[in-house]
């Protein structure tokens, strides 16, 4: 049977895919890809933990919450993307350093 | 002139003394543009008329203000009248006025000029205040202002080396004098109080009765005071020993010289001596004869080998000083004042005639471009085939300076040596050396004098057939013309009446002084005689070596003495100078090496210290607050990169920021 450790687990593997991505792709939209397999970790937690609160399924709902949050945040994240692109002809994150001091 | 007789004689004689003054002001505030002298001339002249008109035998007048005050000690300026001062006053005026107006022509051309007037007036208005002094302290002001404004004259020519030296050594020895006045004042205040002259030196007044003052000096106070103010006298009068400052003074123009010993400068220590003659007592009066006869015989003798004319005529002043010091010194003070008053105006006279002699001698020498001394006396004679006007005069005022019958010279030497004599008979024994002396120093002089006139103006021109190149002219008339006014004073007729008897003066009548000693007729007849005969024998004598040349003069050892001065300049070079030039280099060397040594020392320990505090400082100090500053710039350095704008890397750090977190969590 699948047990709660199982779930906490995957969720981990994950969120270190994620991570890992997030802090090692050189591209813009590989760390975007990253920072959904996170989000996802994290709404996989939530599920995992729902099944505490069988009444009112309070993870369940707060998962569907944050999947529509995660969607939102890849079309900003997209659109920033995309206005980076244009003004620097690159989405090489190594590339792009104007926040620096 | 309705004016004029309205004014007070105070006010008459303030304008006497203040005339030049404003004159020296006028030359001094306009400076190069005031060449010609005109204002210190017209200055002079209207304080020649209006001492003339306020001359003789007035009644005494005195008038003070209040000029300052010391606790309740009262110190005045004031304006004393009285026959001396008038005298002297006069004396003053009539000799500087023709002065002034030879120097037009003689200084005409020089580029100083404007300064020769300034110090011109400032001469006159310092002896014309010296002599209207009615307080000692005044006096002794313009005294200093004298010897200040001689100073500047000598020294006139001061780009002129010996120029230079000559203005110092008058300056110097004149302070040695100044000092000597000054311990007088101090000890006639301390002892009386007061400097007014009227209340010290009226007949029967306080300097008289020394002994009847409550809290009373000891008498060798008097006697100190006497010699101090002598020692004044010695210095501005150039008597022995401090007389060697006055041939020097030749430096300055002749026209200055012939002011100097004429009227100014040397006759303000007679004058002082006849002012300050009450306090004056036996010992101090021995002393004063006895100085007073040394320089006269001393002088003469120098006088006789001098080359120079300006040194002759220089030596004969401070022997005719000489005479007047003694007349002091023997208690007839009158005759001394009698003798200034007629030597001022043939000396003057000697000087502005052998000033028109070297003038045209330099000029000589300057169209013929020959190589000589234009005052050397070897080097003229004949001259007054030339100079015929030049020649009467000056041998008129040799004539007076060698006391000749029918000269002004005549009535006060004779006078002076009469009383003399008159004294040693009342005196007796050792005292019959000062009239015989002076009997010798007036046949000496007349012989130097005859020297000097035979050699100028008699026998053979030294240059005569370089006449062809160049003439020789007499002076001009702005020359002459004050010589003549000055030769009109030579003569007997403007001091008395009768030319043989000196008694009858007007001078000496308005004096009345009684003298200690009793009147010898017979001598009245006989030193006359003597003289007379004396002086015509040296000039046959002078006529036989100088013009007939019959015998060669011997240069012997008595001749190089009086050559050189008596060696006296070479003695205080050694003596005086010398040492205190040694002490001068000691002085500057213990200055240089010891005290300097010691403050180069402190220096330098004071920039050692510096050093350390300086590289505590820099190290110390400066390090820690460096160090800080260094602490916080490398860990900005280092947390920089941290700032490197790349998002990866600041997710990166902000993973291990929680994780690091989280592992403290965990941990603790």
């Amino acid at each position: 049977m699948i047990t709660l450790t199982h779930c906490l687990v995957v969720s981990a593997c994950i969120f270190c895919i994620g991570l890992y991505a997030v802090l090692a792709k050189r591209n813009a939209i590989m760390v975007l890809v990253g920072i959904e397999l996170m989000i996802n970790a994290a709404i996989l937690n939530f599920v995992a933990f729902g099944k505490y609160d069988e009444s009112n399924y309070g993870g369940q709902i707060f998962a569907l919450f944050a999947i529509v949050l995660a969607a939102a945040a890849v079309a900003v994240g997209l659109a920033i993307i995309l206005n980076v692109y244009r003004k620097n002809k690159t989405i090489n994150l190594d590339d792009i350093t104007d926040l620096r001091d | 002139m309705d004016f004029l007789t309205n004014i007070s004689p105070i006010s008459c004689s303030l304008l006497v003394v203040l005339l030049p003054f404003l004159a020296f002001l006028y030359q001094a505030i306009v400076g190069r543009k005031a060449r010609s002298g005109n204002v210190s001339l017209v200055a002079i002249s209207l304080s020649a008329i209006l001492s003339i008109y306020l001359f003789w035998n007035q009644s005494p007048i005195e008038s003070n203000i209040e000029w300052f005050r010391i606790g309740d000690k009262r110190f005045f300026l004031g304006i004393l009248l009285n026959n001396t001062t008038l005298l002297m006053q006069a004396l003053v005026s009539i000799v500087a006025l023709p002065v002034h107006i030879y120097s037009k022509a003689y200084m005409k051309g020089d580029s100083g000029i404007h300064r020769y007037w300034m110090y011109l007036s400032l001469f006159c208005f310092a002896m014309l205040g010296l002599v209207v002094s009615s307080n000692l302290l005044q006096l002794y002001i313009f005294w200093e202002l004298v010897g200040f404004a001689s100073y500047l004259l000598i020294g006139f020519w001061f780009t002129k080396e010996s120029a230079a030296q000559a203005n110092k050594k008058a300056f110097i020895i004149n302070r040695i004098g100044d000092l000597g006045f000054l311990i007088g004042l101090a000890i006639v205040y301390a002892q009386f109080g007061t400097f007014n002259i009227v209340e010290l030196f009226a007949v029967n007044g306080l300097a008289e009765n020394w002994f009847s003052q409550v809290n009373s000096l000891s008498g060798t106070w008097l006697t100190v005071a006497g010699c101090a103010f002598f020692l004044g006298a010695m210095a501005k009068s150039a008597q022995f020993p401090l007389h060697v400052w006055l041939p020097d003074a030749m430096e300055g123009p002749t026209s200055v010289s012939s002011l100097i010993h004429a009227a100014t400068m040397v006759a303000a220590g007679v004058f002082l001596l006849a002012t300050v003659f009450p306090l004056l007592n036996e010992t101090v009066l021995l002393i004063i004869a006895i100085i007073g006869t040394t320089t006269a015989l001393l002088a003469a003798f120098f006088a006789l080998t001098q080359n120079d004319i300006k040194k002759i005529l220089a030596f004969s002043t401070i022997s005719q000083l000489g005479f007047m010091v003694v007349g002091i010194g023997i208690g007839a003070w009158d005759a001394a004042l009698f003798h200034l008053t007629t030597h001022a105006f043939f000396k003057c006279l000697l000087f502005l005639a052998a000033g028109a002699v070297i003038h045209e001698m330099a000029h000589f020498k300057h169209e013929t471009n020959l190589d000589f001394d234009p005052q050397d006396i070897n080097f003229m004679g004949g001259l007054k085939n030339y100079m015929p006007k030049t020649a009467l005069l000056m041998g008129i005022a040799s004539l007076a300076l060698a006391g000749f019958p029918l000269t002004s010279g005549f009535l006060s030497k004779d006078a002076l040596v009469i009383s003399t004599f008159e004294w040693a008979v009342a005196k007796g024994g050792l005292y019959y050396a000062f009239p015989i002396i002076l009997i010798a120093v007036s046949l000496m002089t007349s012989f130097y004098i005859g020297r000097l006139i035979l050699k100028t103006f008699f026998g053979d021109f030294a240059f005569a057939k370089n006449l062809k190149a160049a003439k020789i002219h007499e002076a001009s008339k702005t020359m002459i013309y004050p010589m003549a006014f000055l030769a009109l004073f030579c003569l007997f007729i403007v001091f008395s009446w009768n030319p043989i008897s000196y008694h009858l003066s007007w001078v000496l009548k308005e004096f009345n002084l009684t003298y200690t000693f009793e009147e010898i007729h017979s001598l009245h007849i006989l030193i006359p005689v003597i003289l007379t005969v004396g002086s015509l024998l040296m000039w046959w004598i002078g006529y036989q070596l100088y013009i007939q040349k019959k015998q060669q003069v011997k240069q012997n050892a008595l001749f190089r003495f009086s050559f050189n001065q008596g060696y006296l300049n070479e003695f205080y070079a050694k003596t005086i100078i010398k040492p205190t030039l040694l002490l001068a280099n000691f002085s500057y060397w213990f200055d240089r090496t010891i005290i300097d040594g010691l403050v180069d020392l402190l220096s330098k320990i004071t920039v050692a210290l510096s050093n350390l505090f300086a590289w505590v400082d820099k190290y110390i100090v400066d390090g820690i607050v460096n160090a800080f500053g260094s602490i916080a710039y490398g860990t900005g350095n280092l947390l920089r990169w941290v700032q490197n704008g790349r998002l990866q890397s600041y997710l990166g750090f902000a993973f291990t920021m929680v994780l690091l977190g989280l592992i403290y969590l965990i941990v603790i």
